[in-house]
């Protein structure tokens, strides 16, 4: 959306009616917070590859000491806790591939964040659409068609019920370890 | 790795690092892995080259992972073939619409790597 330039407060008086309204600035707002969070990703993205790339190269190194240490004559071979710790290096693994995962989900909701503050921000430049109550929950509607995980939904909800931000907010904390045990839920059909 | 056949499987994810997480579960344990952004890219890979396993997300630009699986359980190739889904979605609507594609199974991001691999084992 291209606003116009937010006036400095020494200009308010200056500033053209036609081009100034509470609308507008609110728009321009939505979008500032959009554009911050899309650079901030940004940046995120280069320096969680980076990790990513880092965290490969780690295993490769771990997969083969473990195949080296497998090929080694019986009484060459290294003791048990060489093994327990090549273990532990494993399961340490694994966890972090887990770990990992909450990334992309992550930039999955703050995607659907960004798309909601630019639904917004063009909403609210429309008086006429902005003004009718109807047009609002048809908005919620479509912006809550974005969610895909439950606690998307599930906040979104408590909010539309007219909980506080805070106490959402809290409840879906609250809720954290149910949470992550149905991540990872199998079934098959 | 011993033990396991080198079979193939193809990942599909539109996140880079979901496809990396995949891609080093997958052949840490022995597996080759062939990778697809959405739907149409896997479709065209698919079509060119047999896999013995299919993992896909749902929700991507392009082609989504339900009607992939749609559009793969029509070619005689694949009417057998395992197709598990892997995604953030745990709404029961999605998940039937799933099974109702063709799909073998259902997976919440994110995954467990241990119980992927037992998961994958079981269905090939």
């Amino acid at each position: 959306m291209q606003l116009s330039p937010l006036p400095a407060p020494d200009d308010d008086a200056q500033a053209p009616a036609d081009r100034w309204s509470p609308e507008r600035q609110l728009a321009q707002m939505l979008d500032l917070c959009e554009a911050q969070m899309e650079s901030a990703l940004a940046e995120s993205d280069g320096a969680v590859d980076q990790l990513i790339k880092t965290f490969e190269g780690l295993a490769e190194t771990m997969r083969g000491a473990r195949s080296v240490a497998a090929k080694l004559p019986h009484e060459s071979r290294p003791d048990a806790d060489f093994a327990n710790q090549l273990e532990s290096m494993a399961e340490q693994m694994a966890s972090a591939v887990v770990a990992f995962q909450f990334y992309d989900k992550l930039t999955q909701r703050l995607g659907h964040v960004r798309y909601s503050l630019s639904t917004l921000a063009l909403f609210v430049c429309d008086r006429l659409q902005s003004s009718e109550p109807n047009q609002w929950r048809k908005l919620f509607t479509s912006l809550k068609r974005l969610y895909r995980t439950e606690e998307e939904r599930r906040l979104f909800q408590l909010m539309l019920d007219g909980v506080s931000a805070d106490d959402a907010k809290a409840q879906i904390q609250q809720s954290a370890e149910s949470r992550t045990a149905s991540a990872g839920e199998i079934e098959l059909f | 790795m011993s033990g396991v056949p080198a079979q193939s499987i193809l990942a599909v994810d539109d996140s880079a690092s979901m496809r990396q997480m995949v891609r080093f579960t997958l052949e840490g344990a022995g597996y080759k892995v062939v990778q697809a952004a959405d739907g149409n890219e896997a479709l065209e890979l698919a079509r060119t080259q047999a896999v013995d396993l299919v993992l896909t997300d749902v929700n991507m630009p392009g082609m989504d992972g339900i009607t992939l699986v749609r559009e793969l359980r029509t070619l005689p190739a694949y009417k057998f073939t395992p197709m598990l889904v892997l995604t953030t979605e745990s709404g029961a609507e999605t998940k039937q619409r799933g099974k109702q594609a063709g799909a073998t199974g259902w997976i919440v991001k994110p995954f467990n790597p241990d119980q992927l691999l037992a998961t994958i084992a079981r269905v090939l």
